[in-house]
This record gives structure tokens, C-alpha cells and sequence, in this order.
């Protein structure tokens, strides 16, 4: 249903008009970021064998998210994703939860990818003789245009995500014949640079935190479910095929940079791909290496921009947060005021300083929601069993993927704990404050029965 | 003031003038349309 | 059919005031672990004035092509020695491990429960009692 006119009866929606290729530059536009920087932290924390590990078994973590996601995606379809997914399956406490998880997940990495927007400028103004560049200008520039970007429509926007994603994963390609994969020893030094796991197994543990930024936020996909032609096949072959591109960029990059970094230098490394660019000591590679790490954060940013707002707008819409925000932009159909709103937010947590805190409490809001999937997908599956619903895509093997999840989320609390256990605490006390909270002051303004939209029966055992 | 000074100077212009759009579209659109109407879409509607 | 559960309308105060509440929680919840980093890097700061011994290539005991990457990375023997010798430290205090888990596991406790009461309520007004 779509109108522009202001007649009362008619009803504004969002415009549906994306396709498998958008929700693919979603997914992976949000993502690949992690592998221009952030992934490296994970060699530090235990070695470059420590790295790979995490890469696979995050990998194997974020392929049970992809599945169980798309699963319930497809029955599921709506903005909010999986805070409307908690709402229709575990109850409105935990909804709640989950939209903060979203909003706070995308809107800190938002603001992370921005600073690396005005570091790179800083950098580009060093070769070029300009110290000291202040990067101010350019952060706000960066969420600026994205928030306007956003603002007038969502096709436009994940369009120009499309291409300079696409761009982005070519580079990390081209980077990977120029350093001659299958000549090892000339340009690759394997053999050399890798070494025992330096800290042992527990290293390896550790370094399951930051191994989630080879993927962290591929689970994005469902925010657009609103907007897509056809949600029941585009999301999950979106994310399913994202989720490849992932794994197959993450292993090239660990392979390229292992192979021509010392541990120690990789593990603290600003923009590990663009240094593996400048040490194999082409210009032009080095230029595109440049490019493709811009590119790659600005398709981030634009990404968590479109996936938080979209969050916020569903979660003003059920009035959990205030009913103001879920208004739609009569005439490019988007969550105009949640855009709006977001945005002073975001340049305010590019600018605390904190960056570690603010990256922190971004993959820890994602982790949490993971641990929120595991339980979610048991909860659906016993209250609406096979045929009771139509499903856009079953699953394969469940319970398995779920457990699964389950068992590497608490893995990966653990590696948080040895790195940042203090952030852990207070971040889980925000939660909890905000729980409290909600369900003390915020509950009393929404309306019951009105939250369950989906056309299904009664759920078993209520 | 070299190219970059000049570049920092133009993001901010930049930025301010985006934003400043965004604001004012938001505002006018609150003046023209009903608050019922631009509230009114319902998750799950085809 | 059960009697339907009506909200009170929340007024433009009350509105603005929600949404800068869950952004100051936000922010305190940033700012909270600055205060025992603070303490942390004062300890860590007495450890290091200990060492004074310049490292050289060769006390790092690197291989050629190691050190050949090294150099260039731009790195000198007394700049990648720095790298070299940082190392995380992994104790692990089973108390704070214990209080981490009983936090984690109350949330999602607290949550579920309280979430499936509330849950009951909706279906009720829904489907009918």
C-alpha cells in the first residue's frame, strides 16, 4: 500500500524496491571494513596461526547466524529485523534489548569508520606535505553526505554502496595476484614470518574478539526486509552469498598479510592492507589499496546508517522508544527523523576519544544479539513447528547451528573478558539499566495486542 | 592557506549546508503533512 | 474478548526526555571503565622505566628475512624491539571471571523472564484468553 497524499485513510510504507544485489552491498558493505583494519588485532592477541583460527571458527559462528537469520528473516519481514523477529517470538523486554543491541552496534562502528574516513585524509595530507591535518572536517563531512544520502532514499544509497563495495573486494583481488600466490617465497615469506602461537591455545581464545571483525554485521541484511521486492528469496541469498564473499576476502587477507608482516608489526597495524600495498611497492597498487580502505569505510558507515536508523524507526513505531521517531518521509518513503536524529549521535561518539570503548561496546552489542539468535531460533521453531507457517527457507541441521552459536558466543565472552573485562561489565550494566528502565517507565506507553503484526496462529503453549 | 586548509574549510561548508537541508525538508514536511499520516505504515503491510 | 489495554499518550517533554535518558546511560556506560584504566597504566608505567638496555638486530636474534621486512616497514632494531617485547598478560581472576558470568547469565535470565510475561500478555489480548 503507497500514497503521497495526506488523506487520512491511506496509510505511507517504505518503498519496496531493493534486489539480491543491494542486500548483498548491505551485508558486505558494512563488513568489509574489518578487512582493510581491525582484523589484525586478533594476530596480536595470539599470533598469526591464532588469527586464522579465529577467522574459521568466527566464520563458522557467523554461517550458524546466517542461517538461523534467514531463516526467520523470510517468515519474519519487517525494518525493525531481528528486534520485530524478538517481538513475534520471545517477548517485548527482550525486543527492546535487541533494538538497542542494533542501534548501538551500528551507530559506534558508524562513527568508528568515519574517524578512519579523516585518518586517511590526515595520512594522504602527510605524503603530501601537510602535517598535522585536523580530521574533524572530514568525520562530520563523512556522516553528513551519508546521513543526506540516506535521507533521500534508500535505492540510491545502497546502490552507490553496490559499486564501492565491489570496488573494494576487487582490490583485496588484484592485491592478492600481485603478490604472486603461486610463486611462494618471492614476494610471500610464509615460511619465515609465521610462528608458534605465541601465547599458546589461550591466545587463540582471545583472539576469537577481535576475529569478529572479519564479519561483524553481515547479520545487517534483514533491517532492509522492509524495502525489498521479494524479502522471502533476496535476504537469504543476499546474506548467504555475502557470507561467501566474507570468507573467501577474510582468508585472502590473512594469506597476503601474514605473508608479509612480522606478527608483532601486524597485530598493531592502523591499515594492514594498505601497508601489504605499500611494502610490495607498486604505486598504483598502493593508490587503489588507498582508495579501496576509503571506499571500504564509507560503505560502512552507510550502511550502519541505513540498519540503525531503520532499527530506531521500528522501535519508535511500537512506541518502545518515542512514537516521533517512527514518522516516514512522505516523498522518498525513509525513516527520515530516525536518520536525523542519529546523526549529532554519532558525530559525538567519533569525537569522545574513546574509540576503544566505542568499538567495544560495538561488537559486544552484536555479540549479544547472536547469543539472542541462539535461543530465538529453539523458541520458533517449538512455537510454530515446520508447516504450522509458511517459511521463505528452512534450515538445515537444526538444532545444531544453534548450539553451535550458542557455544562460540560464550567463547567469545570469555576472549572479551581477558581483553576488555572491565568494558564487559559495564556494558552488560547499561543493559540492564535500560532494562529496568523500560520495563518500570517506557512499557506502560505501548500498546498491547497491536506489537503482534504477523498473520500467524497462536503460538504453542501460550 | 594551502589546498588543504582550503579543503578542511570546505567540508565544514559542506557538511553544514547537507545538514541544514536535512533539517529544513524535515521541518517543512512536518508543516505540510498530517502527524497521523506520516505515522501511519504498519510492520508486516504488503 | 479481553479488555483491550489502553496507553496514555506521552507528551513532546516526556519524549524528548526518554530519548536523551538512554543516551546519558550510554555515555556514563562509555566513560565507566576510564576510571580503573586510569590506575591500570600508572602500574604499568613504574613496570617499564625498568628497562634500559639498547636492543639491537642482533639481541632481537631475528631471521634475515624477518628483519629485511622490518626495515622495510621503516622499523629500527629499537622501535620493532619495542613491538617485539609487548606482551598481554592472560591471568585470569576467578572472581571477577565468577562475577562476569553471574552478570551475563542474570541479564539473559532477568530478560527471558521478565520478556515471557509480558509476551503472555500481548498473546492473551490477541488471540483471547
Amino acid at each position: 500500500m503507497s500514497t503521497t497524499t495526506g488523506d487520512k485513510s491511506q496509510r505511507i510504507s517504505m518503498l519496496k524496491v531493493l534486489n539480491p544485489f543491494h542486500i548483498w552491498a548491505l551485508g558486505v558493505g558494512i563488513v568489509l571494513v574489518g578487512e582493510f583494519m581491525g582484523w589484525n588485532f586478533s594476530v596480536a592477541k595470539g599470533g598469526a596461526y591464532g588469527s586464522l583460527i579465529a577467522c574459521w571458527v568466527i566464520g563458522l559462528l557467523y554461517t550458524c547466524v546466517a542461517m538461523i537469520d534467514s531463516e526467520v528473516t523470510s517468515t519474519v519481514a519487517a525494518a525493525g529485523g531481528q528486534y520485530t523477529q524478538a517481538k513475534h517470538i520471545i517477548g517485548p523486554l527482550m525486543a527492546f534489548n535487541v533494538g538497542l543491541y542494533l542501534v548501538m552496534a551500528y551507530t559506534m562502528l558508524e562513527a568508528a569508520d568515519a574517524l578512519i574516513v579523516g585518518d586517511l585524509m590526515k595520512s594522504a595530507a602527510e605524503t603530501f606535505g601537510h602535517a598535522n591535518l585536523d580530521t574533524k572536517p572530514f568525520v562530520v563531512l563523512t556522516i553528513a553526505f551519508l546521513a543526506w544520502l540516506n535521507y533521500r532514499g534508500v535505492f540510491t544509497t545502497l546502490t552507490l554502496n553496490f559499486v564501492i563495495t565491489f570496488v573494494a573486494f576487487i582490490a583485496i583481488l588484484v592485491l592478492f595476484l600481485a603478490v604472486e600466490p603461486a610463486n611462494p617465497g618471492a614476494v610471500l615469506k610464509h615460511k619465515e614470518l609465521l610462528t608458534d602461537l605465541p601465547y599458546g591455545w589461550i591466545g587463540v581464545v582471545a583472539s576469537l574478539q577481535f576475529g569478529m571483525w572479519y564479519y561483524l554485521g553481515i547479520e545487517g541484511t534483514c533491517q532492509a526486509a522492509e524495502e525489498v521486492r521479494s524479502a522471502g528469496r533476496a535476504i537469504p541469498l543476499g546474506t548467504m552469498g555475502g557470507m561467501m564473499t566474507l570468507l573467501v576476502a577474510a582468508s585472502l587477507t590473512w594469506y597476503i598479510c601474514a605473508g608479509l608482516m612480522p606478527w608483532q608489526y601486524l597485530g598493531q597495524a592502523v591499515t594492514p592492507l594498505y601497508d601489504a600495498g605499500t611494502l610490495v611497492g607498486s604505486t598504483k597498487l598502493q593508490l587503489l589499496l588507498f582508495v579501496a580502505t576509503a571506499f571500504a569505510a564509507i560503505a560502512s558507515a552507510n550502511g550502519c546508517i541505513n540498519d540503525a536508523s531503520r532499527a530506531w524507526f521500528s522501535l519508535g513505531r511500537d512506541r518502545y522508544m518515542p512514537v516521533f521517531f517512527g514518522a516516514i518521509h512522505p516523498k522518498y518513503r525513509t525513516p527520515y527523523r530516525s536518520i536525523i536524529f542519529l546523526v549529532p549521535i554519532a558525530v559525538s561518539f567519533a569525537f569522545t576519544g574513546l574509540l576503544d570503548q566505542v568499538i567495544t561496546f560495538s561488537i559486544l552489542s552484536g555479540l549479544l544479539g547472536y547469543t539472542f539468535m541462539s535461543i530465538n531460533v529453539v523458541k520458533f521453531r517449538k512455537m510454530w513447528p515446520l508447516g504450522s507457517i509458511h517459511r521463505g527457507y528452512i534450515h538445515p541441521f537444526h538444532p545444531i547451528p544453534a548450539i553451535t552459536l550458542l557455544i562460540l558466543c560464550s567463547a567469545t565472552y570469555f576472549a572479551t573478558f581477558l581483553g576488555y573485562g572491565n568494558s564487559l561489565l559495564s556494558i552488560l550494566a547499561f543493559y540492564i539499566l535500560a532494562s529496568i528502565w523500560f520495563s518500570v517507565r517506557r512499557y506502560k506507553f505501548v500498546k498491547r495486542a497491536d506489537q503482534f503484526t504477523m498473520p500467524w496462529p497462536r503460538p504453542k503453549g501460550y | 592557506m594551502d589546498l588543504w586548509d582550503m579543503l578542511s574549510s570546505a567540508a565544514w561548508v559542506i557538511s553544514a549546508a547537507l545538514l541544514i537541508w536535512i533539517v529544513k525538508d524535515a521541518i517543512s514536511v512536518s508543516q505540510q503533512y498530517d502527524e497521523e499520516f506520516l505515522m501511519s505504515s504498519r510492520e508486516g503491510d504488503e | 474478548m479481553t479488555k483491550q489495554y489502553e496507553p496514555p499518550k506521552q507528551s513532546w517533554f516526556g519524549q524528548i526526555f526518554d530519548s536523551l535518558f538512554v543516551l546519558a546511560l550510554v555515555y556514563l556506560s562509555l566513560m565507566l571503565p576510564l576510571l580503573f584504566k586510569t590506575k591500570e597504566a600508572a602500574s604499568a608505567a613504574a613496570g617499564a622505566a625498568a628497562e634500559v638496555v639498547k636492543p639491537t638486530w642482533e639481541s632481537l636474534q631475528l631471521s634475515p628475512v624477518v628483519q629485511e621486512q622490518w626495515e622495510k616497514l621503516g622499523y629500527d632494531a629499537e622501535k620493532a624491539a619495542a613491538l617485539i617485547n609487548t606482551r598481554f598478560d592472560y591471568t585470569i581472576d576467578p572472581t571477577w571471571l565468577a562475577i562476569t558470568a553471574v552478570v551475563l547469565i542474570g541479564y539473559f535470565v532477568f530478560m527471558l523472564k521478565v520478556s515471557d510475561k509480558e509476551y503472555r500478555e500481548v498473546i492473551a489480548e490477541k488471540f483471547g484468553k
